[in-house]
């Protein structure tokens, strides 16, 4: 294991010793069995009509400098989990939220804070779209998540 | 002439310890040493392959040559006697030149500091994990040695004196007497072994919001929060910005916290298995 990897399996196993006494309410670990990638199912528990009633299934992997860089975050689509829609969420279940991005991540950010980033992002949503020009990006992306240059022209979504 | 030929040996040993052949990057390495003794970072080259064949005794000896060639500069030297020293349990010296390696890092900002940190922290556990078992077994050593005792008293009580025989009332009350004080003493005893295991808590304030470990060698920014020094030097190597503000942030604003820094180290002198936590 390069030395890296440590701190990473350390730490993240103290996430998961805080996580196994209990997440805030519509966060759920649903495997989180080993250091290097985790699935999580979130809930938007307001009456957002968007998101009511729906689960959401993300996939955390970590590198082995987590959590100096940043976890890449996707939504996975499952046949009862769809890719919540939202004018900074692709299709493919890609995000653009300057958190999970390498100008924006903080190494004090952890899996259970990036979760309720998420909730909230979708929470405040009242659009019904996906970000412009979805589906060129969808059909040419070739890079990682945390590669993409996004450019975060409206934080306020 | 000799020295360029052990620059030569030196990086074929790199290449053979690169590609994991440890058994041939040491061979190469005391050829490089036979062409140039006096050079230092040959010792702590060959400490290095030593040190994954396990060959421990050896480590020691190349990492003091090292020292002795130049005394106050070798971090990895006291780095490997740190470790060489730890597996052939000699705690207290693992301890220290995991000290002497972790204080070297800090002033020459070397980026093993994450690395060297860990081995101070592995060191301290191990060496409180065997004073506590050592501490165990001397205590019930001692409870048995005093049970004994206490029989042999009792019994020395029940002992017919002279041609007087005891009648069985007082027999008795002596018998209970002394069944009375040993479970009292064996009460004491459990009870210092369940305070033992009272749940093992790390305080909040001595958590490093950046590992999640234990803090050990604190250091806070301008804003006021404290760091563990090797998580908050790891993050600025990346980045020069606060975590939490998201404003400049260099390593020379660092400053190190004394009075968190003292809290932790009074906390672990009681609670040493936080150490590594």
């Amino acid at each position: 294991m390069a030395p890296g990897a440590q701190f990473a399996a350390k730490r993240l196993g103290k996430e998961l010793t805080k996580i196994s006494k209990g997440l805030p309410a519509g966060i759920v670990l649903v495997q989180g069995d080993n250091f290097e990638e985790w699935l999580l199912d979130i809930q938007v528990l307001d009456s957002n009509p968007l998101y009511m009633g729906q689960t959401y299934r993300l996939k955390f992997k970590f590198g082995s400098s987590y959590p100096i860089e940043p976890p890449e975050v996707v939504f996975v689509k499952l046949p009862d989990r769809p890719i919540p829609i939202h004018p900074h969420i692709y299709s493919n279940g890609i995000i653009c939220l300057d958190l999970l991005g390498q100008q924006g991540w903080s190494p004090v950010q952890n899996v259970e804070s990036v979760c309720m980033s998420l909730q909230s992002m979708l929470t405040g949503n009242t659009k019904n779209e996906r970000p412009p020009g979805d589906e060129e990006f969808v059909r040419g992306n070739r890079l990682r998540p945390k590669d993409i240059d996004f450019y975060y022209h409206d934080n306020n979504v | 002439m000799s020295s360029s030929k052990a620059i030569l040996l030196k990086e074929e040993g790199n290449r053979y310890f690169q590609a994991g052949d440890y058994v041939r990057a040491e061979a190469v390495y005391s050829k490089a040493l036979i062409a140039d003794p006096l050079n230092p970072t040959l010792y702590t080259n060959r400490a290095m392959a030593r040190l994954r064949m396990q060959l421990w005794e050896n480590v020691i000896a190349d990492c003091e040559e090292c020292l002795k060639l130049s005394p106050d500069s070798s971090m990895k030297a006291h780095y490997y006697l740190s470790q060489a020293h730890l597996a052939l349990r000699h705690y207290d010296d693992a301890v220290e030149h995991a000290r002497i390696a972790y204080d070297l890092c800090v002033q020459t900002l070397d980026k093993s500091l994450a690395s060297v940190l860990a081995q101070v922290l592995k060191s301290k556990k191990e060496r409180w994990d065997d004073l506590e078992k050592r501490r165990t077994r001397e205590n019930s050593d001692l409870e048995a040695e005093m049970l004994s005792l206490m029989e042999r008293e009792r019994d020395e009580a029940l002992r017919p004196d002279g041609d007087e025989t005891m009648d069985e009332g007082s027999r008795r009350e002596i018998t209970e007497e002394w069944e009375k004080k040993m479970t009292t003493m064996c009460d004491v005893f459990n009870k210092a072994r369940s305070a033992d295991d009272k749940p093992r808590v790390v305080p909040e304030w001595a958590i490093d919001d950046i590992s999640f470990g234990f803090m050990h060698d604190p250091v806070v920014t301008k804003t006021g929060k404290s760091y563990e020094r090797a998580s908050i030097m790891e993050h600025l190597r990346r980045q020069n910005m606060d975590p939490i503000t998201r404003t400049p942030l260099y390593p020379s604003d660092l400053r190190p916290n004394l009075d968190l820094k003292q809290a932790c180290d009074e906390f672990l002198q009681e609670n040493g298995w936080a150490a590594d936590w």
